[in-house]
């Protein structure tokens, strides 16, 4: 997923630099989509769902 | 009625943009100063990590993008989408290792005392400001006729150009640290 993510990314700035921005902009949205994803199964956890117990106020 | 095309005075234009462009060298440098760390110091990057370099990046392609606009503020609304982003992943990361407890210390080393999470909201809350400023002082100006060549858009170009090849090395490290599975924060994958 990560290798996907900086690989769209590149792409995106490839298509920039070649004056084609507005496929370039597509493809980082699809980059930015991913990476929420991979945000979100990143933190969440099977114990604590997104919640952050361990910080008590 | 016929839309007048909006021009600014050269001078606002010109440090609009130079506004821009130093955003863009700094952001530049930061990334640069992590692939150093990852390359010399042999810091590996966590994968909250690697999403904070992607929105960097993301940054830095709205930055450029507004670089080489005319009549549009569109670049910079994907910086700041990104900005955000950096700060909500960076945040979080913070707010992970922020009790410290087995398994759970900031990852890296310390940079004048900060952590590179840490490092990375200061980033995305300075990156916000300097949208804020930029609006508050220029109001974002238009440069109708642009002049292709000036300095200006020289620098735009050859950062363009570094940021593609950091972008390009952060594939490498990330295809070497990852390969196509999870990143691992104990060494490289493919190594």
């Amino acid at each position: 997923m990560m290798v996907a993510i900086f690989a769209i990314l590149l792409i995106a700035f490839v298509l920039s630099f070649a004056g084609l921005r507005a496929l370039g902009v597509i493809c980082l949205l699809a980059s930015l989509a991913l990476c929420l994803g991979l945000f979100l199964w990143e933190i969440y956890s099977p114990d604590y769902g997104f919640r952050l117990p361990w910080i008590q106020v | 009625m016929r839309r007048v095309a909006r021009s600014d005075a050269p001078i606002v234009v010109a440090l609009d943009r130079l506004v821009l462009l130093l955003m863009l060298l700094a952001l530049a440098a930061v990334l640069t100063a992590a692939m150093v760390m990852q390359v010399v110091f042999g810091e590996i990057p966590c994968p909250l990590c690697l999403l904070q370099r992607v929105a960097m990046l993301g940054c830095c392609f709205g930055l450029i993008h507004q670089l080489h606009a005319e009549e549009s503020e569109r670049g910079t609304g994907i910086a700041m989408v990104f900005a955000v982003v950096l700060l909500v992943i960076s945040v979080r990361q913070t707010l992970l290792d922020i009790v410290p407890r087995p398994g759970h210390e900031y990852v890296g080393s310390a940079v004048l005392g900060l952590h590179m999470p840490v490092w990375s909201v200061v980033i995305a809350v300075a990156l916000l400001l300097g949208f804020a400023l930029r609006f508050a002082l220029f109001g974002a100006p238009r440069d109708v006729a642009p002049a292709p060549g000036t300095v200006v858009r020289r620098c735009a170009r050859g950062l363009e150009i570094y940021v593609l090849l950091v972008a390009g090395l952060n594939l490498v490290a990330v295809v070497l640290q990852c390969g196509l599975g999870d990143c691992p924060t104990t060494g490289y994958r493919l190594l």
